[in-house]
Formats: C-alpha cells, structure tokens, sequence
C-alpha cells in the first residue's frame, strides 16, 4: 500500500476538509456534554438553594438545547 | 513468568476478581509489595522492543521489489498513512503518519498480547497505559492547536468560542470546554482500558468457571467443555475487539488533531 502515492495535492495547503473527521463522536460528545454540564451546575444549584431537583432537569434540558445548537453551527452546512 | 499463570484444576479461584490483574512481581520473586517489574511490564518493554525491532530489521535494507517483511512494514504504514492520516486530517496528515502509525502498533501489539497463549494479558487493561497514551494525544493537538493558531490563548479562543451571537456564549462555552478538553482525554483512556479489561474478564470468567464446575460436580463436565470451547470463540471476538480499539484510538487521534488545524467556517 505504500506503493500507492498518497493523493497529489500540495502538502500544507488548505485543501477542501476531508469527508469525515469523526463528526459523529463530536456531535454525540455536544449532546451528552451539555446535558451533563448543565444539569451539574443546576444539580450544584439545587444543593445550593435546597430544591430537590428542578433545577438540575431545566439545566438538562438547557444544555442539550445548546448542544444542539453547537451542532448546527459547528458541523453544519 | 508463565509458571505463574498456570493454575492448578483444584483450587480455582473463582470468580476472577480485580486482584487478577495484579500479577505477583518477578524481581524479586512473588513479591507482593513492589510492582516495578512484573508480567505487564515485562509484555511492555516487549512490545516496544519487538516493534523497534522489527521495524529497523524490515527497513534495514529497503528494496525497490520489497521482500515480504518490508512489504508488511510498508503495508502497515501505507494503510494508516493513506487510511488514517490523510483520509482523517486532509493533505496534512502526512506529516502525523509516523506518530500515528507508531500509535497504531503499539496499542494494537499491546492489545494482541491479551490473546497470545501463555501471555494473555494485555498492559493495556490496566488504565495508567492507556491514560498515558491519551495524555500525549492531548498534549500533542493542544500544542498543534496553538501552534497552528499562533498561540495557546489564541487557539482556546477558537476552541472554545463558537460563532454564535454574545448572549447565548455563556451557555455554550462550559459545553465546548467540557466535550473538548474533559471529555476527549478521559473517554480515549477509559475505552481502550475499558475494552481490554472486560475482554480479560470475560475470558477468565469462561475458563475458570469451566474449572469451577468440574470441582464443584463431575456431572457438570459438559457444560465446562461447553464453556472451554465458548472461550476459544471470545477469543476470536476478542481479537476483533483489540482491532478494533486499536484503530479507534489511532483515528480520534487523528481526528482531535484535524479539529485543532481545522480553521474557522
């Protein structure tokens, strides 16, 4: 296989992005990382101010809003 | 160092227990307090020592027609450069192929001692291996990241700061911080761990718990075979999953680094 030549573009330079740089294990470490950042500083909140919950679920719910949203804008079109 | 290994049908202990990973120390001889030279670091400085080995010996005189030792060497390093490296990183990735291929093999040699006869165990089902092989990759796209970018502070802020309008930043800078620099080294240390240590167990369950059964009831002989032959067949499972674990590893490598070359779209 190292017979094969690596493709001949010019090393260094910015070519197109390469069709897939691990995109699916991104988009799933968004989705679980806002959920579990969120819901641990609103779980933190709740200990805080003596709820028994809600916060941690509103911060989940946040969170995967935003890990949504920094899918779309970063892998997206 | 295979005498230890050896267990005796009569007293099996069962069932296996994270203290069989803790193999008794060589030198001195079944010691239990010292730790600085026993089976896993013997298969360490094996492994290393087999790979130096064969790589120099199979490139020592490099041929226009290779020999069938070189052509596998090349092969190797033909399939994670063309495979990994550029497929991964783009153009660029040439540069990373050595790296990447060195990676490559020693997590995949590490891996395969878990299946060798007599060996059958793998340094990599101890988690400081592969947290320290996580920990250069992360050190190796942090620094590429800010040499790329012109800076650590720089490369932090293309990093971290997502285009995205200043109000919502609050909420998404924890996130970007928490996938990419918690979440990155810690999963590619505890998945290779992970997958070596429950492939061990697992193959100790299956074969003690053949002893266990025949010590227990001579009616049970079956089910032991059964069990034996079963291990045989995780075996070969096994084999696909330290493939497989190996490849992984090499290519989120790859992939952590395109992310930290990548620039702003």
């Amino acid at each position: 296989m190292t017979g094969q030549k690596p493709p001949n573009e010019p090393r260094g330079e910015d070519g197109p992005p390469p069709p897939d740089t691990g995109m699916g294990m991104t988009a799933v470490s968004y989705l679980l990382g806002g959920m579990l950042v969120w819901g641990g500083i609103g779980w933190l909140v709740d200990h805080w101010v003596g709820t028994r919950g809600i916060f941690a679920g509103i911060g989940a719910v946040v969170g995967i809003g935003g890990g949504v949203y920094l899918i779309v804008r970063r892998l997206g079109a | 160092m295979t005498g230890q290994s050896i267990v005796l049908a009569a007293d099996v202990p069962f069932p296996p227990s994270v203290e069989d990973f803790y193999l008794p120390s060589i030198l001195p001889w079944d010691a239990h307090d010292s730790y600085w030279v026993t089976k896993i670091t013997v298969l360490l400085w094996l492994a290393v020592a087999v790979l130096i080995v064969y790589f120099l010996v199979s490139y020592r005189k490099p041929q226009l027609v290779p020999t069938k030792r070189q052509w596998i060497a090349e092969s190797i390093y033909g399939f994670v450069r063309n495979n990994i490296s550029i497929e991964m990183i783009g153009p660029r990735g040439v540069q990373f192929a050595p790296y990447l291929t060195t990676l490559f093999c020693f997590i995949l040699l590490m891996n395969f001692f878990g299946i060798v006869p007599f060996l059958q165990i793998s340094p990599n089902s101890h988690i400081a291996f592969p947290a320290i092989l996580a920990v250069i990759s992360y050190v190796m796209f942090i620094y590429i990241g800010s040499r790329h970018h012109g800076g650590f502070l720089k490369y932090m802020r293309f990093a971290l700061v997502p285009p995205a309008p200043w109000f919502i930043l609050p909420l998404l800078i924890p996130i970007e911080f928490f996938s990419t620099f918690l979440v990155r080294p810690f999963s590619l240390a505890v998945r290779l761990f992970a997958n070596m240590f429950a492939g061990h167990m697992l193959l100790l369950v299956f074969t003690l718990g053949g002893f266990a059964m025949i010590s227990a009831n001579a009616w049970f002989i079956p089910f032991s075979i059964i069990s034996w032959v079963l291990t045989i067949a995780l075996t070969f499972l096994e084999f696909l999953v330290i493939c497989l674990q190996a490849y992984v590893f090499t290519v989120l490598t790859a992939s952590y680094v395109q992310g930290a070359i990548a620039d702003e779209h």
